[in-house]
């Protein structure tokens, strides 16, 4: 009797708990060697905390760092009870870092910071009120970039190549200071280095994106971990990230377009081949034209037999993205038109 | 520390007993609180006529069989099951190391490592596959850029949580330590003495090296690109493709500027067919890229060590 009482008691108490204080923001921070910033980082994200009028939890995940940074973060985690910390076994990169951050955190928004104080905790307020306004991904856009030229530079034509090939509208797409709907974030499963991109990614969902100017403050301590190198990979990823982003639904549709110029050159080999044939060119000609046309028809073969396995592999998933903009779906009505 | 001896049996060697002996004895000198487990890969009727007499050495010997021979990871995951300590070393079918360099291997798993590499310096076989092995662990060093020596030793002493936590399957197993540092554990290796030798000498059989040199390539693969496939197809591809379409603009410009004749020259064939080439193997790497947007999202790409 006593026991049923005191189960009766906790299953009220949790349900109370999850009914009434339930966390409504999560700030995910990636940490990599970054014990200098660390404290700092806490206490701006405090000082604006004091200010909301609801719970929020700060998750802090250390992306394998070799200093002292998980040192710190446990020794906040001691003193800060909504603090939470994840440590990597090594360093896999910022993506994963915040994949980690979303899995972890439990609030209905998910606000993403830099760990190195370049971004500004008080933006955040501001991000979370155009959340409130009824958008799934509130963009922050480093409209005054404090980095040097060479940094700003490469980053300003992949931006720019990011928003017309996506056609994601935003100026800044390498801004960690985001804020997310947690469903819309967290369906995308991210991988590899596609930070950048969960904007785009999100906009496969049908996710409302928009983005706001925020602070940017130059670095105070380090180097900025990127190296010449990843002006390529970031290049690549676009491009893998626009053929993923256009395709993945429709494999045999990307494949069949690239096999089109195969097809034209096809039947204008054929065409030449049977020219010669007819007209009785010099014998090699037949020949060349014919072998050409048959080189062509078996690139196009090729190609459509990669585009039918694309679809086999589409089809067999478990996990069909074709699905993700179930997640945003919406009732609307006619009292409610607030923006769409 | 509670010791778990996974004994993994292949059927070409016999006389295992005296070997599951010599294992039993080992241990006991160590000390610590141990269970055997062996596995019996294939060996069939062989190993069974004689289990009475192995597991009359002491009852803690527990026996498994697989009767159809399969690969080395598929045994390791199947008895992961059956473990019941953390610390798990791992044999083959006879005994490699001596009694001491296998007390140091086991003794040098503490807070520092996960895994503990064994590096056979001074080693007994025959100079032809110590120059076969140098070869195939420079290999490994140069592709795969591991920072281990010993590839080809069948002891290995693991944490439970690294066997738990990669994927193991096919011939992976020799490659245990470089799977495991790149999920993020720490390997150790350690210098010991080579104690005996029961492998083939000479050459092994064709089909044998082939096998390896795709398991180094399998394994390349497999830690760098099963998430951006398009990164390694199109670095590939992009070098066909360059060379194709920039032999086909030397062929235009002889045509064309200095009216040379090209349709009976095997240089526009190879031309076309280097350009086809670049096309459809940057196209796979298309393909690869769906594959892992769409399977490869569940998985996890990162290893937690610990979470506040």
């Amino acid at each position: 009797m006593v026991l049923w009482a005191h189960a009766h008691l906790r299953r009220i108490l949790s349900q109370w708990r999850e009914a009434y204080i339930s966390l409504y923001l999560s700030i995910v921070v990636p940490l990599y060697n970054e014990e200098e910033s660390v404290e700092a980082l806490v206490k701006g994200i405090e000082e604006t905390g004091h200010r909301f009028d609801f719970a929020y939890e700060i998750v802090l995940v250390d992306d394998g760092s070799t200093d002292g940074t998980w040192n710190i973060v446990e020794q906040l985690a001691s003193r800060i009870p909504y603090l939470r910390g994840v440590k990597f076994r090594r360093n896999y990169g910022q993506t994963s870092a915040m994949v980690a951050g979303f899995e972890h955190a439990q609030g209905e928004i998910i606000v993403t910071l830099d760990g190195d104080l370049q971004n500004d905790p008080a933006d955040i307020p501001k991000l979370l009120e155009k959340i409130d306004e009824g958008y799934d991904i509130v963009s922050g856009w480093r409209k005054d970039r404090k980095d040097h030229f060479s940094r700003v530079l490469p980053s300003k034509i992949a931006n720019a190549i990011i928003s017309h090939s996506t056609k994601v509208r935003l100026h800044d797409y390498g801004c960690s200071l985001k804020a997310y709907r947690a469903n819309c974030v967290k369906a995308l499963n991210a991988y590899g280095e596609m930070h950048r991109f969960f904007p785009a990614l999100a906009s496969m969902t049908g996710a409302k994106i928009t983005e706001i100017p925020v602070a940017h403050h130059p670095r105070k301590f380090g180097s900025s971990k990127y190296g010449f190198d990843r002006i390529f990979k970031v290049f690549s990823d676009i491009f893998a990230m626009n053929l993923i982003i256009r395709f993945s639904s429709y494999p045999l549709k990307g494949f069949v377009l690239s096999a089109v110029p195969f097809v034209v050159l096809t039947a204008f080999f054929s065409l030449l081949g049977l020219l010669a044939i007819v007209l009785s060119w010099t014998t090699g000609k037949a020949l060349f034209f014919m072998m050409a046309a048959a080189l062509c028809a078996a690139a196009v073969v090729q190609l459509v037999i990669l585009g039918v396995l694309g679809e086999l592999v589409i089809n067999t998933s478990d996990l069909t993205h074709a699905h993700l903009p179930e997640i945003t779906i919406r009732e609307i009505s006619v009292d409610n038109n607030q923006p769409n | 520390m509670m010791i778990s001896v996974i004994l993994l049996l292949e059927d070409c060697y016999k006389d295992q007993s005296d070997f599951i002996a010599a294992i039993d004895r080992i241990f006991s000198d160590i000390g610590d609180p141990f269970e055997i487990l062996v596995i019996a890969n294939g060996t069939g009727n062989f190993f069974r006529s004689r289990l009475s007499e192995i597991q009359g050495l002491r009852n803690r010997i527990r026996a498994f069989e697989f009767g159809n021979r399969t690969t080395q990871a598929v045994c390791l995951k199947a008895v992961l099951k059956e473990v019941q300590c953390d610390t798990l070393v791992i044999c083959g079918s006879y005994q490699q190391l001596s009694a001491d360099s296998m007390r140091e291997v086991v003794g040098a798993l503490d807070d520092s490592c996960d895994v503990v590499s064994p590096w056979r310096q001074k080693r007994v076989d025959p100079a032809f596959n110590q120059f076969q092995s140098k070869v195939f662990n420079g290999l490994m060093r140069w592709i795969v850029g591991a920072g281990l020596h010993d590839f080809s030793c069948t002891v290995k002493v693991v944490r439970r949580s690294v066997l738990q936590e990669i994927e193991l399957y096919g011939n992976m197993f020799r490659f245990l330590p470089v799977l495991a540092a790149d999920r993020g554990f720490r390997v150790k290796e350690v210098p010991v003495t080579h104690f005996q030798e029961r492998g083939e000498t000479g050459f092994y059989s064709l089909s044998d090296y082939i096998t390896r040199l795709i398991d180094i390539f399998t394994l390349f693969f497999n830690t760098r690109f099963t998430r951006k496939p398009l990164r390694f197809f199109s670095t590939i591809g992009i070098g066909f493709l360059s060379v194709g379409l920039l032999s086909m603009g030397v062929l235009f410009i002889q045509r064309f500027l200095f009216s040379i004749p090209i349709g009976n020259r095997p240089f526009l064939f190879l031309s076309l067919m280097l350009t086809i080439l670049g096309v459809l193997v940057s196209s796979a790497g298309l393909l690869g890229e769906i594959i892992a947007f769409t399977n490869g999202r569940q998985k996890k790409q990162y290893t937690i060590e610990k979470t506040i």
